[in-house]
Protein backbone atom coordinates (compact mmCIF):
# COMPACT_ATOMS: atom_id res chain seq x y z
CA UNK A 1 0.00 0.00 0.00
CA UNK A 2 1.60 3.44 -0.55
CA UNK A 3 -0.17 6.64 -0.87
CA UNK A 4 -0.54 7.95 -4.73
CA UNK A 5 -1.41 11.57 -5.21
CA UNK A 6 -4.28 12.37 -8.68
CA UNK A 7 -6.04 15.12 -10.34
CA UNK A 8 -9.13 14.52 -9.10
CA UNK A 9 -12.02 16.28 -11.33
CA UNK A 10 -15.49 15.46 -10.49
CA UNK A 11 -17.85 15.82 -13.53
CA UNK A 12 -19.99 19.52 -13.39
CA UNK A 13 -17.55 20.77 -11.11
CA UNK A 14 -15.47 24.10 -11.78
CA UNK A 15 -11.77 22.80 -10.45
CA UNK A 16 -8.79 20.45 -10.64
CA UNK A 17 -7.91 18.73 -7.04
CA UNK A 18 -5.12 17.55 -5.50
CA UNK A 19 -6.54 13.75 -3.89
CA UNK A 20 -4.39 11.31 -2.45
CA UNK A 21 -5.46 7.48 -2.90
CA UNK A 22 -4.16 4.58 -1.93
CA UNK A 23 -2.88 2.62 -5.43
CA UNK A 24 -4.40 -0.45 -3.74
CA UNK A 25 -8.15 1.08 -3.69
CA UNK A 26 -10.39 -0.52 -5.96
CA UNK A 27 -12.17 2.22 -8.22
CA UNK A 28 -15.38 2.80 -6.30
CA UNK A 29 -13.21 3.84 -3.50
CA UNK A 30 -10.90 6.01 -5.56
CA UNK A 31 -14.35 7.67 -6.70
CA UNK A 32 -15.89 8.51 -3.48
CA UNK A 33 -12.25 9.94 -1.98
CA UNK A 34 -12.43 12.27 -4.85
CA UNK A 35 -16.05 13.29 -5.25
CA UNK A 36 -15.83 14.12 -0.96
CA UNK A 37 -13.80 17.16 -2.10
CA UNK A 38 -16.50 18.63 -4.43
CA UNK A 39 -20.43 16.77 -4.56
CA UNK A 40 -22.44 17.66 -2.06
CA UNK A 41 -19.79 21.04 -1.64
CA UNK A 42 -20.27 22.49 -5.17
CA UNK A 43 -22.07 19.81 -6.86
CA UNK A 44 -25.41 18.36 -6.30
CA UNK A 45 -25.74 14.96 -5.62
CA UNK A 46 -27.39 12.15 -7.76
CA UNK A 47 -28.96 9.26 -7.09
CA UNK A 48 -26.63 7.29 -9.60
CA UNK A 49 -23.57 5.31 -9.04
CA UNK A 50 -20.09 6.78 -9.38
CA UNK A 51 -17.70 5.14 -12.13
CA UNK A 52 -13.72 6.74 -12.60
CA UNK A 53 -12.68 7.67 -15.91
CA UNK A 54 -9.03 7.34 -16.88
CA UNK A 55 -7.69 8.55 -20.52
CA UNK A 56 -11.06 8.47 -21.85
CA UNK A 57 -12.52 4.94 -20.60
CA UNK A 58 -14.63 3.91 -17.69
CA UNK A 59 -12.77 1.55 -15.60
CA UNK A 60 -14.34 -1.48 -13.57
CA UNK A 61 -15.45 -1.17 -10.15
CA UNK A 62 -12.56 -3.50 -8.75
CA UNK A 63 -9.41 -2.34 -10.77
CA UNK A 64 -6.75 -0.95 -8.48
CA UNK A 65 -5.07 2.43 -9.57
CA UNK A 66 -2.10 -0.32 -9.79
CA UNK A 67 -3.81 -2.16 -11.89
CA UNK A 68 -4.34 0.36 -14.30
CA UNK A 69 -0.62 1.81 -15.45
CA UNK A 70 -2.20 5.05 -14.05
CA UNK A 71 1.07 7.01 -13.12
CA UNK A 72 1.05 9.71 -9.80
CA UNK A 73 -1.09 12.82 -10.83
CA UNK A 74 -2.82 11.14 -13.86
CA UNK A 75 -6.18 12.85 -14.09
CA UNK A 76 -8.71 10.97 -12.93
CA UNK A 77 -12.50 11.63 -13.56
CA UNK A 78 -15.42 10.98 -11.76
CA UNK A 79 -18.91 10.79 -13.63
CA UNK A 80 -22.13 9.56 -12.96
CA UNK A 81 -22.89 5.97 -14.18
CA UNK B 1 20.87 83.87 -16.82
CA UNK B 2 18.93 83.72 -20.01
CA UNK B 3 15.96 80.83 -20.09
CA UNK B 4 16.17 79.14 -23.60
CA UNK B 5 12.32 77.65 -24.30
CA UNK B 6 12.35 74.10 -23.44
CA UNK B 7 12.33 72.69 -27.34
CA UNK B 8 15.53 74.73 -27.40
CA UNK B 9 17.77 72.53 -25.63
CA UNK B 10 15.89 68.94 -24.39
CA UNK B 11 17.37 66.78 -27.81
CA UNK B 12 20.48 68.50 -26.84
CA UNK B 13 20.83 67.38 -22.81
CA UNK B 14 18.64 64.45 -23.57
CA UNK B 15 20.97 62.59 -26.55
CA UNK B 16 24.06 62.17 -24.77
CA UNK B 17 25.15 59.32 -26.91
CA UNK B 18 28.75 58.77 -28.00
CA UNK B 19 31.07 55.73 -29.68
CA UNK B 20 32.47 53.63 -26.95
CA UNK B 21 36.48 53.84 -27.22
CA UNK B 22 37.36 52.79 -23.84
CA UNK B 23 35.23 49.59 -23.56
CA UNK B 24 33.36 47.50 -25.87
CA UNK B 25 29.65 47.54 -26.08
CA UNK B 26 29.32 43.93 -24.96
CA UNK B 27 30.61 45.44 -22.04
CA UNK B 28 29.23 48.43 -21.81
CA UNK B 29 25.70 46.85 -22.45
CA UNK B 30 26.05 42.81 -22.06
CA UNK B 31 23.58 40.68 -23.17
CA UNK B 32 22.20 39.33 -20.26
CA UNK B 33 21.10 42.52 -19.09
CA UNK B 34 19.95 43.89 -22.16
CA UNK B 35 19.51 42.26 -25.54
CA UNK B 36 20.56 43.78 -28.27
CA UNK B 37 18.52 41.42 -31.00
CA UNK B 38 21.10 42.10 -33.79
CA UNK B 39 20.25 46.00 -33.91
CA UNK B 40 23.06 48.39 -34.37
CA UNK B 41 23.68 50.62 -30.99
CA UNK B 42 23.34 53.48 -33.58
CA UNK B 43 20.16 52.57 -34.06
CA UNK B 44 18.86 52.23 -30.86
CA UNK B 45 19.89 55.98 -30.79
CA UNK B 46 17.05 56.93 -32.86
CA UNK B 47 14.75 56.22 -29.88
CA UNK B 48 12.01 59.08 -29.40
CA UNK B 49 9.81 59.21 -26.49
CA UNK B 50 6.48 60.76 -27.49
CA UNK B 51 6.14 62.09 -23.98
CA UNK B 52 8.78 64.78 -23.07
CA UNK B 53 9.80 66.04 -19.75
CA UNK B 54 12.48 67.69 -17.96
CA UNK B 55 13.52 66.55 -14.62
CA UNK B 56 13.23 70.31 -13.02
CA UNK B 57 9.33 69.47 -14.86
CA UNK B 58 9.15 66.16 -13.00
CA UNK B 59 10.28 67.02 -9.29
CA UNK B 60 7.92 70.22 -9.69
CA UNK B 61 4.85 67.68 -10.74
CA UNK B 62 5.66 65.18 -8.47
CA UNK B 63 6.07 67.48 -5.24
CA UNK B 64 2.68 68.92 -6.40
CA UNK B 65 0.91 64.96 -6.58
CA UNK B 66 2.12 64.43 -3.29
CA UNK B 67 1.36 67.54 -2.17
CA UNK B 68 -2.40 66.97 -2.59
CA UNK B 69 -2.71 63.07 -2.39
CA UNK B 70 -1.38 63.51 1.40
CA UNK B 71 -3.79 66.14 2.14
CA UNK B 72 -6.78 63.77 1.14
CA UNK B 73 -4.91 60.83 3.17
CA UNK B 74 -4.54 63.08 6.19
CA UNK B 75 -8.17 64.39 6.28
CA UNK B 76 -9.40 60.70 5.34
CA UNK B 77 -7.25 59.59 8.44
CA UNK B 78 -9.14 61.58 10.63
CA UNK B 79 -12.40 60.41 9.41
CA UNK B 80 -15.27 57.11 9.32
CA UNK B 81 -14.86 57.07 6.41
CA UNK B 82 -12.36 53.19 6.07
CA UNK B 83 -14.34 51.49 8.70
CA UNK B 84 -18.05 52.10 6.70
CA UNK B 85 -16.40 50.43 3.46
CA UNK B 86 -18.56 48.15 1.72
CA UNK B 87 -17.11 44.73 2.77
CA UNK B 88 -16.40 43.69 -1.16
CA UNK B 89 -14.58 47.09 -1.83
CA UNK B 90 -12.65 46.15 1.81
CA UNK B 91 -11.74 42.73 -0.16
CA UNK B 92 -10.35 44.44 -3.32
CA UNK B 93 -8.60 46.79 -1.24
CA UNK B 94 -6.48 44.68 0.99
CA UNK B 95 -6.25 42.34 -2.43
CA UNK B 96 -4.87 44.98 -4.31
CA UNK B 97 -2.45 46.09 -1.82
CA UNK B 98 -0.53 42.98 -1.27
CA UNK B 99 -0.48 41.85 -4.47
CA UNK B 100 0.43 45.27 -5.72
CA UNK B 101 2.36 47.42 -3.28
CA UNK B 102 5.94 45.90 -2.98
CA UNK B 103 5.97 44.62 -6.56
CA UNK B 104 6.04 48.23 -7.48
CA UNK B 105 9.48 48.21 -5.74
CA UNK B 106 10.54 45.49 -8.23
CA UNK B 107 9.51 47.32 -11.01
CA UNK B 108 11.43 50.42 -9.93
CA UNK B 109 14.54 47.42 -10.13
CA UNK B 110 13.23 46.56 -13.89
CA UNK B 111 12.96 50.55 -14.33
CA UNK B 112 16.56 51.27 -12.95
CA UNK B 113 17.78 48.07 -15.43
CA UNK B 114 16.53 50.39 -18.54
CA UNK B 115 17.96 53.38 -16.81
CA UNK B 116 21.31 51.96 -16.96
CA UNK B 117 21.20 49.38 -19.59
CA UNK B 118 18.46 51.10 -22.11
CA UNK B 119 20.43 51.45 -25.12
CA UNK B 120 19.43 55.19 -25.91
CA UNK B 121 20.32 58.27 -23.83
CA UNK B 122 16.89 59.14 -24.23
CA UNK B 123 15.75 56.17 -23.26
CA UNK B 124 17.68 55.81 -19.94
CA UNK B 125 16.37 59.77 -19.29
CA UNK B 126 12.89 58.28 -19.45
CA UNK B 127 13.46 55.14 -17.30
CA UNK B 128 15.25 57.60 -14.97
CA UNK B 129 11.76 59.37 -13.87
CA UNK B 130 9.97 55.41 -14.49
CA UNK B 131 12.48 54.35 -11.41
CA UNK B 132 11.81 57.08 -9.71
CA UNK B 133 8.07 56.76 -10.36
CA UNK B 134 8.20 52.96 -9.08
CA UNK B 135 9.82 54.05 -6.22
CA UNK B 136 7.38 56.51 -5.22
CA UNK B 137 4.22 54.26 -5.83
CA UNK B 138 5.82 51.28 -3.57
CA UNK B 139 6.19 54.18 -0.52
CA UNK B 140 2.57 55.22 -0.90
CA UNK B 141 1.39 51.59 -1.70
CA UNK B 142 3.35 50.67 1.75
CA UNK B 143 2.41 54.01 3.73
CA UNK B 144 -1.28 54.56 3.11
CA UNK B 145 -1.88 50.55 4.35
CA UNK B 146 0.51 51.17 7.11
CA UNK B 147 -1.60 54.70 8.44
CA UNK B 148 -4.79 52.37 8.45
CA UNK B 149 -3.73 49.71 10.08
CA UNK B 150 -5.43 50.01 13.33
CA UNK B 151 -8.37 49.90 11.48
CA UNK B 152 -7.73 46.32 9.87
CA UNK B 153 -4.59 44.79 10.56
CA UNK B 154 -4.64 42.83 7.81
CA UNK B 155 -3.43 45.60 5.63
CA UNK B 156 0.43 44.82 6.62
CA UNK B 157 0.11 41.87 3.68
CA UNK B 158 1.20 45.15 1.80
CA UNK B 159 4.40 44.67 3.09
CA UNK B 160 4.05 41.20 4.06
CA UNK B 161 2.48 39.24 0.84
CA UNK B 162 5.32 39.45 -1.56
CA UNK B 163 7.69 37.93 1.80
CA UNK B 164 5.32 34.92 2.26
CA UNK B 165 4.85 31.62 0.27
CA UNK B 166 1.11 32.04 0.21
CA UNK B 167 -0.26 30.81 -3.45
CA UNK B 168 -1.46 34.28 -5.05
CA UNK B 169 1.89 35.62 -3.90
CA UNK B 170 3.92 32.13 -5.76
CA UNK B 171 2.03 33.37 -8.96
CA UNK B 172 2.78 37.59 -8.80
CA UNK B 173 6.42 36.76 -8.21
CA UNK B 174 6.64 33.90 -11.07
CA UNK B 175 5.05 36.80 -13.30
CA UNK B 176 7.01 39.70 -11.97
CA UNK B 177 10.45 38.24 -11.86
CA UNK B 178 9.67 36.94 -15.28
CA UNK B 179 9.05 40.51 -16.54
CA UNK B 180 11.03 42.92 -15.15
CA UNK B 181 13.23 41.69 -11.88
CA UNK B 182 14.93 38.69 -14.12
CA UNK B 183 14.28 40.39 -17.28
CA UNK B 184 17.13 42.28 -19.65
CA UNK B 185 16.70 46.42 -20.63
CA UNK B 186 14.55 45.82 -24.13
CA UNK B 187 12.48 42.70 -23.32
CA UNK B 188 11.57 44.74 -20.37
CA UNK B 189 10.70 47.74 -22.23
CA UNK B 190 8.25 45.49 -24.55
CA UNK B 191 6.82 43.13 -21.65
CA UNK B 192 6.89 45.50 -18.90
CA UNK B 193 5.81 49.17 -20.36
CA UNK B 194 4.15 48.16 -23.16
CA UNK B 195 2.56 44.39 -23.01
CA UNK B 196 1.48 44.90 -19.40
CA UNK B 197 1.38 48.83 -18.19
CA UNK B 198 0.04 49.97 -21.59
CA UNK B 199 -2.79 46.97 -22.22
CA UNK B 200 -3.01 46.34 -19.16
CA UNK B 201 -2.48 48.08 -15.69
CA UNK B 202 -3.03 52.14 -17.08
CA UNK B 203 -6.67 51.46 -17.90
CA UNK B 204 -6.99 49.70 -14.63
CA UNK B 205 -5.90 52.25 -12.47
CA UNK B 206 -8.04 54.54 -14.10
CA UNK B 207 -11.05 52.79 -14.13
CA UNK B 208 -10.35 51.73 -10.32
CA UNK B 209 -9.45 55.42 -9.25
CA UNK B 210 -13.00 56.19 -10.86
CA UNK B 211 -14.91 53.25 -8.94
CA UNK B 212 -13.02 54.10 -5.52
CA UNK B 213 -14.74 57.60 -6.00
CA UNK B 214 -18.01 56.36 -6.74
CA UNK B 215 -18.21 54.47 -3.50
CA UNK B 216 -16.78 56.99 -1.44
CA UNK B 217 -12.82 55.12 -0.89
CA UNK B 218 -11.61 58.74 -1.53
CA UNK B 219 -8.11 57.96 -0.25
CA UNK B 220 -7.56 54.84 -2.29
CA UNK B 221 -9.03 56.90 -5.64
CA UNK B 222 -6.49 59.94 -5.28
CA UNK B 223 -3.81 57.42 -4.12
CA UNK B 224 -4.47 54.63 -7.67
CA UNK B 225 -5.55 58.79 -9.56
CA UNK B 226 -1.89 59.71 -8.65
CA UNK B 227 -0.22 56.97 -9.77
CA UNK B 228 -1.82 56.16 -12.88
CA UNK B 229 -0.69 59.81 -14.21
CA UNK B 230 3.10 58.38 -13.60
CA UNK B 231 2.36 55.04 -15.46
CA UNK B 232 0.67 57.06 -18.27
CA UNK B 233 4.45 58.94 -19.24
CA UNK B 234 7.09 56.20 -18.00
CA UNK B 235 5.16 53.03 -20.12
CA UNK B 236 5.35 54.77 -23.51
CA UNK B 237 9.07 53.39 -23.03
CA UNK B 238 7.45 50.53 -24.64
CA UNK B 239 6.23 51.66 -27.77
CA UNK B 240 9.79 53.63 -29.22
CA UNK B 241 11.57 50.32 -28.33
CA UNK B 242 9.27 48.30 -30.11
CA UNK B 243 9.12 50.88 -33.40
CA UNK B 244 12.94 50.00 -33.67
CA UNK B 245 12.86 46.45 -33.50
CA UNK B 246 10.60 46.22 -36.18
CA UNK B 247 12.44 48.44 -38.40
CA UNK B 248 15.38 46.59 -38.02
CA UNK B 249 13.32 43.80 -39.19
CA UNK B 250 12.60 42.02 -36.03
CA UNK B 251 9.06 42.16 -36.02
CA UNK B 252 9.14 38.12 -35.00
CA UNK B 253 11.27 38.69 -31.53
CA UNK B 254 8.54 42.02 -31.03
CA UNK B 255 5.81 39.56 -31.51
CA UNK B 256 7.12 36.51 -29.76
CA UNK B 257 8.04 38.89 -26.81
CA UNK B 258 4.40 40.45 -26.94
CA UNK B 259 2.69 37.41 -26.95
CA UNK B 260 4.85 35.55 -24.21
CA UNK B 261 3.71 38.36 -21.81
CA UNK B 262 0.57 39.25 -22.91
CA UNK B 263 -1.06 35.97 -21.93
CA UNK B 264 0.77 35.96 -18.66
CA UNK B 265 -0.55 39.47 -18.03
CA UNK B 266 -3.86 38.34 -18.92
CA UNK B 267 -4.35 35.37 -16.46
CA UNK B 268 -3.36 37.59 -13.27
CA UNK B 269 -5.16 40.58 -14.58
CA UNK B 270 -8.24 38.18 -14.58
CA UNK B 271 -7.48 37.10 -11.37
CA UNK B 272 -7.08 40.22 -9.29
CA UNK B 273 -9.50 42.58 -11.46
CA UNK B 274 -11.76 39.96 -12.75
CA UNK B 275 -12.88 39.52 -9.50
CA UNK B 276 -13.05 43.02 -7.95
CA UNK B 277 -15.05 44.60 -10.95
CA UNK B 278 -17.86 41.70 -11.53
CA UNK B 279 -18.18 40.17 -7.91
CA UNK B 280 -16.58 42.76 -4.73
CA UNK B 281 -17.63 46.42 -6.11
CA UNK B 282 -20.85 46.86 -4.74
CA UNK B 283 -23.60 46.63 -7.56
CA UNK B 284 -24.89 50.01 -7.54
CA UNK B 285 -21.39 51.50 -8.28
CA UNK B 286 -20.65 49.07 -11.36
CA UNK B 287 -20.23 50.47 -14.89
CA UNK B 288 -18.80 47.56 -16.62
CA UNK B 289 -18.42 44.28 -16.54
CA UNK B 290 -15.10 42.46 -16.58
CA UNK B 291 -15.86 41.38 -19.94
CA UNK B 292 -16.85 44.69 -21.00
CA UNK B 293 -13.85 46.33 -19.82
CA UNK B 294 -11.65 44.16 -21.68
CA UNK B 295 -13.74 44.17 -25.32
CA UNK B 296 -13.63 47.94 -25.07
CA UNK B 297 -9.98 48.60 -23.51
CA UNK B 298 -7.97 45.68 -24.04
CA UNK B 299 -9.59 43.58 -26.98
CA UNK B 300 -10.11 47.21 -29.08
CA UNK B 301 -7.71 50.20 -28.54
CA UNK B 302 -4.86 47.71 -26.92
CA UNK B 303 -5.42 45.78 -29.98
CA UNK B 304 -5.70 48.56 -32.53
CA UNK B 305 -2.19 50.12 -31.11
CA UNK B 306 -0.74 46.82 -31.43
CA UNK B 307 -1.79 46.49 -35.35
CA UNK B 308 -0.25 50.65 -35.40
CA UNK B 309 2.58 49.88 -34.51
CA UNK B 310 3.19 47.20 -37.54
CA UNK B 311 2.50 43.82 -34.86
CA UNK B 312 -0.01 41.29 -35.25
CA UNK B 313 -2.96 40.05 -32.48
CA UNK B 314 -1.23 37.20 -30.44
CA UNK B 315 -2.06 33.78 -32.10
CA UNK B 316 -4.26 32.68 -28.56
CA UNK B 317 -6.48 35.72 -29.37
CA UNK B 318 -9.48 33.61 -29.71
CA UNK B 319 -8.32 31.76 -27.05
CA UNK B 320 -8.46 34.24 -24.62
CA UNK B 321 -11.76 35.73 -25.42
CA UNK B 322 -13.00 32.86 -24.84
CA UNK B 323 -11.33 32.49 -21.48
CA UNK B 324 -13.08 36.07 -20.65
CA UNK B 325 -16.63 34.66 -20.68
CA UNK B 326 -15.82 32.30 -17.51
CA UNK B 327 -12.16 31.94 -16.47
CA UNK B 328 -12.31 34.27 -13.76
CA UNK B 329 -15.90 33.38 -12.49
CA UNK B 330 -14.12 29.36 -11.95
CA UNK B 331 -11.27 31.95 -10.61
CA UNK B 332 -13.29 34.03 -8.10
CA UNK B 333 -15.53 30.18 -6.98
CA UNK B 334 -12.22 29.20 -6.04
CA UNK B 335 -10.91 32.00 -3.87
CA UNK B 336 -14.24 32.02 -1.66
CA UNK B 337 -13.64 28.19 -1.66
CA UNK B 338 -10.38 28.21 -0.41
CA UNK B 339 -10.47 31.61 1.50
CA UNK B 340 -8.21 30.39 4.23
CA UNK B 341 -5.51 30.67 1.91
CA UNK B 342 -6.25 34.70 1.40
CA UNK B 343 -5.41 37.36 3.27
CA UNK B 344 -8.71 39.42 2.74
CA UNK B 345 -12.48 38.35 3.59
CA UNK B 346 -13.77 37.46 0.09
CA UNK B 347 -17.88 38.42 -0.50
CA UNK B 348 -19.58 35.67 -2.27
CA UNK B 349 -21.15 38.64 -4.49
CA UNK B 350 -24.25 36.31 -5.07
CA UNK B 351 -27.41 37.46 -3.85
CA UNK B 352 -30.21 37.18 -6.15
CA UNK B 353 -29.69 40.89 -7.42
CA UNK B 354 -26.24 40.41 -8.10
CA UNK B 355 -27.13 37.38 -10.13
CA UNK B 356 -29.82 38.77 -12.08
CA UNK B 357 -26.41 41.42 -12.51
CA UNK B 358 -24.28 38.17 -13.58
CA UNK B 359 -26.41 36.83 -16.16
CA UNK B 360 -27.57 40.01 -17.78
CA UNK B 361 -23.47 40.43 -18.35
CA UNK B 362 -22.91 36.77 -18.64
CA UNK B 363 -25.81 34.67 -20.64
CA UNK B 364 -25.99 31.86 -18.91
CA UNK B 365 -23.87 32.25 -15.85
CA UNK B 366 -26.60 30.89 -13.74
CA UNK B 367 -26.84 27.43 -15.70
CA UNK B 368 -22.81 27.41 -15.29
CA UNK B 369 -21.99 29.01 -12.43
CA UNK B 370 -24.58 29.90 -10.33
CA UNK B 371 -25.26 25.96 -9.96
CA UNK B 372 -22.18 25.87 -7.71
CA UNK B 373 -23.72 29.01 -5.74
CA UNK B 374 -27.13 26.84 -5.19
CA UNK B 375 -25.38 24.14 -3.27
CA UNK B 376 -23.17 26.22 -1.16
CA UNK B 377 -25.91 28.34 -0.18
CA UNK B 378 -28.00 25.11 0.33
CA UNK B 379 -25.88 24.19 3.10
CA UNK B 380 -25.12 27.73 4.52
CA UNK B 381 -29.02 27.49 5.10
CA UNK B 382 -29.24 24.33 6.49
CA UNK B 383 -26.31 24.61 8.78
CA UNK B 384 -23.33 23.95 7.64
CA UNK B 385 -21.27 26.45 6.41
CA UNK B 386 -18.30 24.43 6.90
CA UNK B 387 -18.89 22.11 3.54
CA UNK B 388 -18.04 25.52 2.04
CA UNK B 389 -14.56 25.00 3.27
CA UNK B 390 -12.00 23.13 1.66
CA UNK B 391 -10.22 19.78 2.73
CA UNK B 392 -7.49 19.49 0.34
CA UNK B 393 -6.07 21.64 -2.48
CA UNK B 394 -6.66 22.42 -6.18
CA UNK B 395 -3.86 21.57 -8.58
CA UNK B 396 -2.33 24.57 -9.81
CA UNK B 397 -0.96 25.27 -13.43
CA UNK B 398 2.89 25.43 -13.82
CA UNK B 399 2.78 28.44 -15.99
CA UNK B 400 0.70 30.71 -14.53
CA UNK B 401 0.89 29.17 -11.00
CA UNK B 402 -3.22 29.40 -10.65
CA UNK B 403 -5.52 26.69 -10.00
CA UNK B 404 -6.53 24.67 -12.94
CA UNK B 405 -10.08 25.70 -13.78
CA UNK B 406 -10.04 23.85 -17.07
CA UNK B 407 -13.10 21.65 -15.87
CA UNK B 408 -15.26 25.21 -15.05
CA UNK B 409 -14.76 26.27 -18.85
CA UNK B 410 -15.85 23.17 -19.92
CA UNK B 411 -19.13 22.91 -18.32
CA UNK B 412 -19.72 26.58 -19.62
CA UNK B 413 -19.46 25.26 -23.10
CA UNK B 414 -15.94 27.13 -23.87
CA UNK B 415 -13.41 23.94 -23.77
CA UNK B 416 -13.77 20.60 -25.06
CA UNK B 417 -12.24 18.98 -22.48
CA UNK B 418 -11.88 19.23 -18.48
CA UNK B 419 -8.73 17.97 -18.58
CA UNK B 420 -5.46 20.02 -18.31
CA UNK B 421 -2.63 19.81 -20.32
CA UNK B 422 0.65 17.89 -19.36
CA UNK B 423 4.15 17.64 -20.39
CA UNK B 424 6.51 15.53 -19.07
CA UNK B 425 9.89 16.99 -18.99
CA UNK B 426 12.85 15.35 -17.99
CA UNK B 427 11.60 12.53 -15.65
CA UNK B 428 9.09 15.69 -14.08
CA UNK B 429 5.52 16.06 -14.48
CA UNK B 430 4.01 19.61 -15.39
CA UNK B 431 0.78 20.50 -15.59
CA UNK B 432 -1.13 23.75 -17.42
CA UNK B 433 -4.31 25.08 -17.53
CA UNK B 434 -4.36 26.29 -20.94
CA UNK B 435 -2.57 25.99 -24.59
CA UNK B 436 -0.80 29.28 -24.13
CA UNK B 437 0.85 28.89 -20.78
CA UNK B 438 2.57 25.25 -22.18
CA UNK B 439 3.49 27.38 -24.74
CA UNK B 440 4.93 30.03 -23.01
CA UNK B 441 6.73 27.39 -20.78
CA UNK B 442 8.20 25.65 -24.02
CA UNK B 443 9.20 28.80 -25.16
CA UNK B 444 11.93 28.64 -22.62
CA UNK B 445 12.14 25.38 -20.10
CA UNK B 446 15.27 26.89 -19.06
CA UNK B 447 14.14 29.69 -17.71
CA UNK B 448 10.88 27.87 -15.67
CA UNK B 449 11.42 24.28 -15.27
CA UNK B 450 13.56 24.16 -12.07
CA UNK B 451 10.32 26.48 -10.54
CA UNK B 452 8.08 24.26 -7.81
CA UNK B 453 4.82 25.09 -7.34
CA UNK B 454 2.56 25.58 -4.08
CA UNK B 455 1.53 21.86 -5.00
CA UNK B 456 5.43 20.34 -6.08
CA UNK B 457 6.27 21.85 -2.38
CA UNK B 458 3.15 19.77 -1.21
CA UNK B 459 3.72 17.00 -3.01
CA UNK B 460 8.29 17.01 -2.75
CA UNK B 461 7.64 17.55 1.20
CA UNK B 462 9.00 21.12 1.45
CA UNK B 463 5.59 21.91 3.19
CA UNK B 464 5.84 20.19 6.73
CA UNK B 465 3.18 18.64 8.07
CA UNK B 466 2.12 17.73 4.60
CA UNK B 467 -1.54 18.61 5.54
CA UNK B 468 -4.17 21.85 5.04
CA UNK B 469 -2.82 23.79 8.52
CA UNK B 470 0.70 22.85 7.57
CA UNK B 471 0.36 24.74 4.21
CA UNK B 472 -1.43 27.48 5.61
CA UNK B 473 1.51 28.22 8.01
CA UNK B 474 3.64 27.56 4.76
CA UNK B 475 1.89 30.21 3.12
CA UNK B 476 2.28 32.69 6.60
CA UNK B 477 -1.21 32.79 7.71
CA UNK B 478 -2.43 33.02 10.98
CA UNK B 479 -5.70 32.05 12.02
CA UNK B 480 -6.41 35.49 12.27
CA UNK B 481 -5.36 36.21 9.21
CA UNK B 482 -7.05 33.61 7.29
CA UNK B 483 -10.28 34.77 4.72
CA UNK B 484 -13.69 34.54 5.64
CA UNK B 485 -16.49 34.98 4.45
CA UNK B 486 -16.97 38.58 4.14
CA UNK B 487 -20.63 38.91 4.58
CA UNK B 488 -20.91 36.21 7.35
CA UNK B 489 -23.01 34.25 4.67
CA UNK B 490 -25.84 36.95 4.62
CA UNK B 491 -25.60 36.54 0.37
CA UNK B 492 -27.18 32.59 1.17
CA UNK B 493 -29.80 34.11 2.96
CA UNK B 494 -30.66 37.37 0.85
CA UNK B 495 -34.16 36.61 -1.15
CA UNK B 496 -35.14 38.51 -4.41
CA UNK B 497 -37.29 41.65 -4.07
CA UNK B 498 -41.03 40.90 -4.74
CA UNK B 499 -41.72 41.84 -8.32
CA UNK B 500 -42.91 45.59 -8.56
CA UNK B 501 -41.48 46.98 -5.03
CA UNK B 502 -38.39 48.79 -6.40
Amino acid sequence: MALFPVQGIIEGDFVVVLVPVDDTDPMTVVAEKIAYHGIGKRVAAQDRPLKVRYRGTLLDDDATIAGTGCAPMDVLEVVHG
Amino acid sequence: MPRLARSEWYDLTRDMNWDLSYVTEEEAFPELLSKSFGVAMQDWWTWDEPYKITYADYVHNQAGKDAGLFSVNNVVGRSKIFENLDPGWMAAVLAHYGAIAVGEYQAGIGEARMARFGRAAAWRNMATYGALDETRHGQLQTYFPYQALDKEPRLDWAHKAYHTNEWGMIAARHLFDDMFTANDAVSMAIQLTFTFETGFTNLQFLGMAADAMKVGDIDFGALISSIQTDEARHAQQGEPTLKILVNAGKKDVAQNLLDRMFWRAWKVFALLTGLSMDYYTPLEHRTHSFKEFMDEFINTQFLNQVKDLGLDAPWYWDQLTNEMNWVHHAYHLGVYFWRPTVWWNPVAGTTPQERAWLEEKYPGWNDSFGKYWDVMGANVRDGHPELTLPETFPVVCNSCQIPLCTPAGYVAGFLSSPEPLMLDLEGRRYTFCSEPCKWVFEQDPGQFKGHLSIIDRFLGGVIQPPTIPGALEYMGLSPEEMGQDGTNYAWAHATAPVAGTV
